[in-house]
């Protein structure tokens, strides 16, 4: 229905409205191949144990690894990582419900990556299985992290994410004595939405699955290095 | 523009409801004449079309427009089926293939999200 019956001009635009998400993306790509960083954005629900899986993670990566924390609100986990020997930038929305690839670009530029090596950059999404899926950072690898708590129905319920993701890591796994969950199911769920996805299992609180992931990181990045080696 | 609003609704639709408003203001400039907005949909996209349509309403009533409609055009999505090799087409993630019922596919298409052509009033 029509508010008036006054002519009416056509402008045509034809614009995504992710383009100029997917322009600061960009560049952050080129910065992280300028430095020859593995990024990792990490997604999962609030109190999946994102933080605490990153904590693990700095035992083994120590201050090789650098971190960019999202949150509504609050310092907290900064701190956290902080406190585990590794640099640590917060992002605090104020209510946005995700990270875009302009607060990334923002945070890099407080984070002076000059100063030390940053092997790995992780960025801890704002806990939340859907809106952070839509919003490309510039990162290498996007992780959907599922915690044992949260159940084994989850991969299907937010299939936007599950269907995006480089890499699945089922967390908190030294729950599962405990707990009705089905590792296969939640493996075989997110295969059928996207073939090529890894699957790593941890327990960010007794360690265990960390050593192996971290490992895979660092091959990761090793690849980068090769990569640029072979562009210079 | 960004900064004179409130990020804070709690949804990503919000967010997104300001970089729409965003483009068309590139594209035409303050003009607050703009009638009917043309956006083209995917059903992968993750953005539901009623709670952007609210976003959108409310955020440009803000910014001074008048009685503006959002014309959603929501285009399905596409997926090959890696098993029997049919393309199909479908509404959401879980649809299985129609001919042999296989969830191993390709999604080809559907995660659009563009801003098409605005209508604007003229004197």
């Amino acid at each position: 229905m029509r508010n008036s019956t006054k002519p009416r001009k056509v402008v045509d635009i034809t614009r995504p409205v992710l383009a100029k998400n997917e322009e600061f993306a960009a560049a952050n790509r080129g910065l992280f191949r300028d430095k020859a960083m593995l990024v990792l954005n990490v997604i999962g629900s609030p109190g999946s144990g994102k933080t605490t899986l990153l904590e693990a993670m700095a035992r083994h990566l120590h201050d090789a690894m650098v971190v960019i924390e999202g949150d509504v609100q609050t310092r907290r986990d900064a701190e956290r990582i902080e406190q585990a020997g590794c640099r640590a930038y917060q992002i605090e929305t104020h209510g946005a419900c995700h990270l875009d690839a302009k607060a990334v670009a923002h945070a890099l530029e407080q984070l002076d990556l000059d100063r030390g090596e940053c092997e790995v950059l992780v960025i801890e999404n704002v806990g939340n299985l859907i809106c952070p899926s839509s919003f490309d950072l510039g990162e290498h690898l996007k992780i959907g992290l599922l915690s044992v708590p949260e159940g084994d129905d989850k991969v299907l319920k937010y299939p936007s994410l599950f269907s995006r993701i480089s890499d699945l890591v089922v967390n908190k796994i030294d729950l599962l004595p405990h707990l009705t969950f089905d590792v296969e199911r939640v493996i075989a769920e997110c295969r059928s939405l996207n073939g090529d996805v890894r699957v790593f299992k941890t327990s960010g609180k007794t360690g265990e699955g960390v050593d192996n992931f971290c490992r895979f990181l660092l091959d990761e990045r090793a690849k980068i290095l090769v990569a640029r080696a072979s562009r210079a | 523009m960004r900064n004179s609003v409130r990020r804070d609704a709690g949804v990503h639709e919000f967010s997104l409801a300001v970089d729409v408003l965003g483009i068309i203001n590139e594209a035409v400039g303050p003009n607050k004449d703009v009638r009917t907005v043309h956006l083209t949909l995917g059903p992968l996209s993750g953005i539901l079309p009623d709670a952007l349509r609210f976003c959108f309403t409310e955020l440009a009533k803000g910014e001074g427009y008048g009685p503006l409609e959002l014309e959603i055009c929501e285009v399905p999505a596409r997926m090959h089926c890696r098993d029997c090799a049919l393309d199909y087409e479908g509404t959401d993630f879980t649809q299985s293939c129609p001919r042999c019922q296989s969830l191993n596919r390709d999604i080809l298409s559907g995660r659009e999200f563009t801003v098409d052509w605005v209508e604007l009033e003229e004197d």
